[in-house]
């Protein structure tokens, strides 16, 4: 009996709609080599069930800008998540909103690098609002405020 | 010397367009005699304004190639006649100060060498103009010049390094040699850290200005954007055997730079000259600190900045400093941004002959290398520990919250420039004016 619910138990995993949330999420993080902040951003993803796989670059608004971020709402980083971008230091919470809802967008951004937002410290000083932003030309949205 | 519009191959072989002196990248390396008056004829090729800094040379305060502060802009399809007697024996440079992170940063750029009336006893002089490409994946110059990021980061740091306009091949080397090498960096924001596998250089001179010969710490020659470097390679390495130039400056992103290939012949000498390394002193005054004037400027702002810019040049806490052209970065609490222009209140003015005390201390958290026009300062301290070596530079490079203490004499008198030569800081405020009487 117990080895039987056990096998039930893993289907169960298997199956459950939100495989991002469960398992590690591998992301891989492009940044600046003198910014310290994006690290401590890698690290608070870490401690909520990512991988972030860091490369320092020193061309990274030639990556961001061919990841399609919007000049005007460029993040500190660029990071490739389940294929999406996440520029910048978006809360997990949103980031794994994106991974699960799966809209038909590029990626998100949180532009700039707030006070308070995660890796930042310091005090937060209004909501972050986190655009979707596409390749297609169209301007970016708001996809979710924090 | 004409900038014009010219062609230059990158490493992957394909064109790249360039702006240039005299038609290539660098320009022509000038060779002047210290103590020799010199006339140089700039005739402008461009479609846009543009200048001539004779980088690190003490001239007249009216050849110091800053547009609206020093001298209108040479325009378009017209000239600009230098003249000045370098006082100094060394290494310099020149570039534009106009438009400067698009025009220095498409190639124009040229190494400017004033030769000692002595000279120097070594088996060769050689020259690496190092510069840094940001080029896309045809080859092309990448598009962006003025990002934002790079502005509030560390600037147009590209992806291909060449010496003297080349992809770097190998340096061909041979053994129980003496070599001068004059090492300067052009680039718009590359910092590098080279170390030079199986060799010992010596430091005989900064910024052209000689100082005590030292081999420099961790055997790692730091040279940022502007900064000169000539060292003394005595060549051990065995011949036929292959040592490596290696950049470390950036953690995680080391790469060789080039090879320095020793030829089968045997060696030159078996053992090292041992006449003396060091070059003659250049006439600077020095400094008399028991009456200086102190002066302080502290650099703010940029990405991490704590929001110090707010209400400076316009940062909302939420964007990215320096966004839409504004200012990223301010000296004082005030923003001096482009290249220069007409009407720039000087942040202090100086007495002539004064001894200037000046710290400079870095608030934000990113490198600038430190610019100051029409002088040399000596050195002094950095973090509270004494500079030995006794180093006279142009150009001084602060790390992330560092504090530099120098001094100079302020013998020349005009509106001198002090900024960052990273060009994307410059260009978006770290920069400031002071007057000598």
């Amino acid at each position: 009996m117990k080895l039987t619910y056990s096998l039930a138990a893993l289907a169960v995993a298997i199956a459950m709609p939100l495989p991002a949330v469960a398992a590690t999420i591998n992301a891989v993080m492009y940044k600046n080599p003198q910014c310290s902040c994006c690290e401590s951003y890698a690290n608070y993803l870490e401690h909520n069930g990512f991988k972030v796989d860091i490369k320092p670059v020193n061309n990274l608004s030639q990556i961001s800008s061919d990841a399609g971020v919007p000049a005007d709402l460029e993040g500190c980083h660029t990071l490739m998540v389940d294929g999406y971008v996440v520029d910048g230091l978006v809360p997990v919470d949103i980031v794994k909103k994106l991974l699960t809802e799966r809209p038909a967008i590029t990626g998100i951004t949180l532009a700039g690098m707030p006070t308070g937002a995660p890796g930042m410290g310091g005090e937060k000083a209004g909501p972050f609002i986190v655009y979707a932003f596409t390749k297609d030309g169209k301007a970016p949205t708001v996809y979710a405020t924090d | 010397m004409a900038p014009g519009q010219a062609m230059f191959t990158g490493a992957s072989g394909p064109l790249t367009p360039v702006w240039t002196y005299d038609g290539t990248v660098p320009g022509p390396v000038l060779r002047l005699r210290q103590g020799q008056p010199a006339r140089i004829v700039v005739e402008n090729g461009l479609n846009e304004d543009t200048t001539v800094h004779w980088h690190g040379i003490r001239l007249q305060n009216a050849m110091d190639g800053v547009p609206g502060l020093t001298q209108p802009p040479i325009k378009p399809g017209t000239d600009c006649v230098y003249e000045f007697t370098p006082p100094d024996a060394g290494t310099f440079w020149y570039h534009p100060h106009a438009n400067s992170l698009v025009q220095l940063g498409r190639g124009l750029a040229g190494v400017l060498v004033v030769e000692e009336t002595e000279p120097v006893a070594v088996d060769r002089d050689l020259l690496w103009l190092l510069q840094d490409w940001r080029l896309a994946d045809d080859g092309q110059m990448a598009l962006g010049f003025g990002s934002a990021m790079d502005a509030a980061m560390s600037g147009r740091v590209g992806n291909v390094v060449t010496i003297n306009g080349t992809a770097p091949a190998d340096q061909s080397a041979r053994a129980g040699e003496r070599v001068r090498l004059r090492l300067a960096n052009a680039s718009l924001a590359r910092i590098m850290a080279l170390r030079f596998e199986g060799h010992r250089p010596v430091v005989v001179a900064i910024d052209g200005q000689p100082c005590d010969p030292h081999e420099p710490d961790d055997g790692r020659l730091v040279l940022a954007p502007a900064m000169r470097i000539d060292v003394m390679i005595d060549t051990q390495g065995d011949p036929g055997k292959r040592y490596a130039v290696i950049d470390d400056f950036y953690d995680g992103l080391a790469y060789t730079l080039t090879t320095l290939a020793y030829d089968s012949a045997s060696p030159l000498r078996t053992h090292p000259l041992d006449t003396p390394l060091g070059l003659p002193r250049n006439p600077l005054q020095q400094p008399d600190l028991a009456s200086a004037e102190r002066q302080e400027i502290v650099l703010q702002g940029g990405m991490m900045g704590g929001g110090k810019l707010a209400g400076v040049g316009g940062m909302m806490g939420m964007a990215t400093p320096g966004m839409k052209g504004g200012a990223a970065w301010a000296i004082n609490g005030m923003s001096m941004t482009g290249d220069g222009h007409a009407g720039m209140a000087p942040q202090f003015t100086l007495p002539r002959g004064a001894t200037c005390h000046l710290t400079m201390r870095n608030e934000t958290a990113w490198w600038h290398p430190m610019h100051i026009h029409g002088f040399s300062m000596l050195v002094l301290a950095r973090n509270g520990s004494p500079v030995t070596h006794r180093q006279w530079q142009d150009t001084v490079l602060l790390a992330p919250k560092d504090t530099i203490e120098c001094a100079f004499v302020a013998d020349n008198p005009g509106d001198w420039m002090l900024h960052c030569h990273v060009a994307d800081h410059q260009m978006a405020g770290l920069m400031t004016v002071f007057r000598v009487t």
